[in-house]
């Protein structure tokens, strides 16, 4: 033993940090009576996750009807929320919160690519849940084939994410199936089939642009009119429409590091308009040459 | 006679979970309020005896064995530390 040995506060290892920040939240839905489950990294059964691999962030599933009792049970312990459920991400699944100690939770209230009703979504998802221990605390996550499908349906959205291939690899033909039997119980064919590089079998799905852009890229252009062919009714298009050039005030608040003035927003809101004239552009001037 | 051991609610990980074997370390927080402690060298030695739970000379011998120490050469700060961990909550006294 050494004088140098101790008992310390301060910063710890990410890895660290997202083990007792899953380990937190848990505590703080079971205090609070709401159901969530906890998803990748630690969450997920040690065989389906690539050695050496880590999480940043402590993913978890909330019962949607139960989610203003997390987020008050998350801001009674100090998380500030940083991005908001419209503006996470194209899914307008998630929301993030930050604390200095623990770091970042993002919460989901669906997993993009599901189709049902969220609220049966977490049902189908929740029956056969395992208590997974993270950080000697138990912690809800989905059985072993909602852990599978849950990893293919994010590699769909993560471009270059291997994550998901080598799970699957390693799936035997019946493991396989029951994935896929699930998939079509939440219907989430399409981002599954996204995630196993099988989306040509549904060109003619309304959703294959928009899964096919998130799974490969593209332009912001591309972006829009992908998720516009997705949008199911006349209102939701014409939300989308509203949003084109909307500056999506979170994102730019993590960018700066502090929250963003009227004049950041005013000067990235003529940003993003000169960027669509010119990807406008270069699309005009691609099809005419 | 008095036992130890890791109190309810505390969350803890040391750098074996984290696959991370460098040298003995692990974090712990007493739930919902933290905050987070770091536990190094010799007291994560102290930590992961607690861990198994047992009386403070059991908690001692198991100590000089992970430090490959002589008991009596570690007691007094052993038994502090144990102190310390259950005067801030980590550790329960029985």
């Amino acid at each position: 033993m050494t004088a140098d040995d101790g008992v310390t506060t301060g910063r710890m290892p990410i890895g660290a940090r997202v083990h007792l920040a899953h380990a937190l939240v848990q505590k703080l839905a079971v205090d609070a009576g709401v159901d969530l489950l906890h998803l990748k990294g630690p969450a997920f059964l040690p065989d389906l996750r690539p050695p050496g691999r880590h999480s940043s962030d402590a993913d978890v599933l909330v019962r949607p009807s139960h989610l203003s009792r997390l987020v008050a049970a998350l801001e009674s312990v100090g998380w500030e929320q940083r991005t908001d459920f419209a503006t996470g991400s194209v899914f307008a699944h998630a929301a993030n919160w930050w604390h200095d100690d623990w770091g970042w939770v993002d919460v989901h209230v669906s997993w993009p690519g599901v189709t049902i009703g969220h609220e049966e979504a977490y049902d189908v998802l929740a029956a056969g849940a395992l208590p997974q221990p993270i950080a000697h605390i138990a912690c809800p996550a989905p059985d072993r084939t909602g852990q599978l499908l849950v990893l293919v349906l994010h590699a769909a959205r993560s471009i270059g994410s291997t994550e998901a291939d080598y799970a699957w690899s390693r799936a035997d033909d019946a493991e396989q199936a029951r994935v896929r039997a699930l998939a079509a119980t939440l219907r989430a064919e399409v981002a599954l089939a996204a995630g196993l590089g099988e989306l040509e079998d549904f060109r003619d799905h309304p959703t294959y642009a928009l899964w096919r852009h998130v799974s490969t890229g593209g332009s912001r252009l591309d972006e829009w009119r992908a998720r516009l062919k997705a949008a199911p009714t006349a209102r939701a298009r014409a939300e989308l429409v509203a949003g084109v050039f909307r500056v999506n005030r979170d994102h730019l608040r993590m960018e700066l590091g502090r929250p963003p003035t009227r004049q950041d927003l005013r000067r990235r809101q003529a940003l993003r308009v000169r960027r669509a004239v010119r990807e406008l552009t270069r699309l005009v001037s691609g099809r005419s040459s | 006679m008095t036992t130890f051991r890791i109190a309810d609610d505390v969350a803890w990980v040391s750098r074996e979970d984290l696959d991370d074997g460098t040298s003995p370390m692990a974090y712990a927080a007493l739930l919902p309020t933290g905050p987070p402690v770091s536990l190094e060298g010799s007291a994560c030695l102290v930590w992961l005896a607690v861990a198994d739970g047992g009386t403070m000379e059991e908690i001692l011998a198991e100590t000089a064995v992970m430090a490959d120490a002589e008991p009596g050469a570690i007691r007094d700060d052993v038994r502090a530390l144990v102190d310390s961990l259950v005067a801030i909550g980590l550790v329960r006294a029985d």
